[in-house]
């Protein structure tokens, strides 16, 4: 049990020696404040952001951004990788198309979205729409594609059709593709959310960072990075946690639920 | 224990083959052929693999459709797939997904389905495993739980597709007496392909030699059961058929192997 405690903690380990590193550098001068503030200074300027009530309607607007962005552009992707995966004449129709214009980088597109949307909400949303749409797509079509044949065909001897077959075996087969398309998508998220809010925003994290580098505040700019790091790090723990909930079955996570 | 679920109600099914032939493109794997299968009677069928032992088991289920000829079920010509008749395939198709009794349910939609799919799983002794992933079961068990499976939809004709192809000697041996004891309980129509002559010799009432895309031998096993591997009349048996199957001369009788060998 002892030992279990000590080995949780070695992980921290490093980071906990960077901060005390960083903490002694700005302490004895190696580091200007310009250039980056001490640990406590950031922890300072987190403390009154909070305070303040900014700090968390930031983050909250953020948050919604990267989750509508994600509704649309995943909900989206799993519509069209289902259609695809599952029905010939879609894939037929639609996947050349998807995969030509899956190698546009999607922020290869600012330009064009700037025309296009302005700089306003719709912007934001559909940079990280498009982002997340690619990920879940493909992974939903080879999820579906990569369905054990033999359990197909065992369903329909069991007399399994239509939707029965879908929801008993094709599903539940694709579904451990789809997560990790998720999981991809939940990093992307972030990336093309930051990038968007950086361009221009009236609030959310990247407004933030912005606005405080206008005015040299580098303990905020710092404090709207490590939020980013730990919104992400919540996203990859949120897919984790689906993974563990839907793939129960998978001998990958039954060790880790004993 | 209630099993009112297997009472042998619905007797064997009988199967009649006519002149059934199967192209796959140019290929001819079954070319013309006639077939009949007493209700409750256990057949095996052995044959090299490639042989096309496998294609009329398919054809059985209805997995396929036939090119020429028909298959006929009962009185029904049939070939289309049927509730009363369920396989059994080499590797045991669980999904991975469900449980244990989720995976013997799969298909039934009765108010007492997971009544019957308990009763069934107790029926080959693993009615303790019913809350598990099959993930976490041997490879005996998963087919232990693909014949449940196969048992609680009461199938008047059970197809056994090398079911037991993958295990090991031992489990494979037990296998064999679980289905051979609810054969002999339930007194469905079996037919079972394999390429083990002596599981053939073992289990079936009839051996059946696909070669060529037709059927060249039709030896009756007239063995009591339950059958012991060892004894003379069953190993002359399974070495004549084997013999046949290898295209070999008939070994010499069946006499114990003559002392020639001197050190």
């Amino acid at each position: 049990m002892k030992g279990a405690h000590i080995r949780s903690l070695v992980p921290w380990l490093v980071p906990i020696a960077v901060v005390a590193g960083w903490e002694l550098a700005s302490r004895i001068g190696w580091l200007s404040s310009r250039i980056l503030p001490e640990p406590f200074a950031v922890a300072a300027a987190f403390w009154n952001l909070l305070k303040s009530g900014e700090l968390l309607n930031d983050v909250a607007i953020s948050t919604g951004r990267a989750l509508a962005g994600l509704a649309i552009g995943g909900g989206l992707g799993l519509a069209l990788g289902l259609l695809t995966g599952t029905f010939k004449t879609a894939e037929t129709l639609l996947d050349t198309t998807l995969q030509m214009v899956r190698n546009v980088p999607p922020l290869a597109l600012i330009p064009l979205v700037i025309l296009w949307f302005g700089i306003d909400e719709s912007a934001k949303l559909f940079l990280v729409a498009i982002g997340v749409f690619f990920p879940i797509y493909l992974n939903t079509y080879h999820g579906i594609r990569a369905v054990d044949a033999g359990l197909i065909e065992m369903a329909r001897s069991y007399g399994l059709k239509g939707w029965a077959l879908y929801r008993e075996v094709i599903l539940p087969g694709a579904l451990p593709s789809i997560l990790v398309g998720l999981r991809f998508s939940l990093g992307l998220m972030w990336v093309l959310l930051i990038v968007a809010e950086t361009i221009s925003a009236q609030s959310g994290i990247g407004y933030m960072t912005m606005n405080a580098r206008e005015f040299l505040q580098t303990d905020v700019v710092l404090v709207g990075v490590l939020l980013y790091a730990l919104l992400g790090k919540l996203a990859d723990l949120v897919a984790r946690g689906l993974e563990r909930r839907f793939l129960r079955w998978n001998p990958t996570y039954l060790g880790a639920a004993a | 224990m209630q099993r009112d679920w297997i009472a042998p109600s619905a007797a064997g099914l009988g199967v009649r083959l006519q002149a059934l032939g199967k192209r796959f493109g140019e290929r001819t794997v079954l070319d013309a052929v006639n077939l009949d299968v007493a209700p409750g009677e256990f057949v095996a069928i052995v044959g090299r693999s490639g042989c096309g032992k496998s294609t009329l088991l398919r054809l059985l289920a209805g997995l396929e459709t036939p090119s020429s000829g028909a298959v006929h079920l009962g009185d029904a010509a049939s070939a289309a797939q049927r509730d009363d008749v369920r396989m059994m395939f080499q590797e045991a198709r669980l999904l991975p997904w469900r449980t244990v009794l989720q995976n013997v349910q799969l298909g039934l939609d009765s108010r007492d389905a997971a009544a019957r799919a308990r009763d069934a799983l107790a029926h080959v002794g693993l009615a303790d495993r019913a809350g598990e992933w099959p993930a976490v079961l041997s490879g005996g068990q998963r087919q232990r739980v693909a014949l449940a499976r196969a048992l609680v939809h009461r199938p008047r004709l059970l197809l056994l597709d090398e079911p037991l192809g993958a295990l090991d000697a031992l489990t494979r041996i037990e296998m064999q007496r679980l289905i051979e004891s609810v054969w002999r309980e339930l007194r469905f129509t079996a037919v079972l392909v394999t390429h083990d002559v002596a599981e053939a010799v073992a289990l079936a009432d009839r051996v059946l030699l696909v070669e060529d895309g037709n059927v060249t031998l039709d030896e009756p096993v007239a063995l009591a059961r339950p059958r012991a591997h060892g004894s003379a009349a069953f190993a002359e048996l399974e070495g004549r058929v084997l013999a046949r199957v290898l295209k070999e001369p008939p070994p010499e009788a069946a006499e114990a192997p003559k002392p020639r060998l001197v050190a």
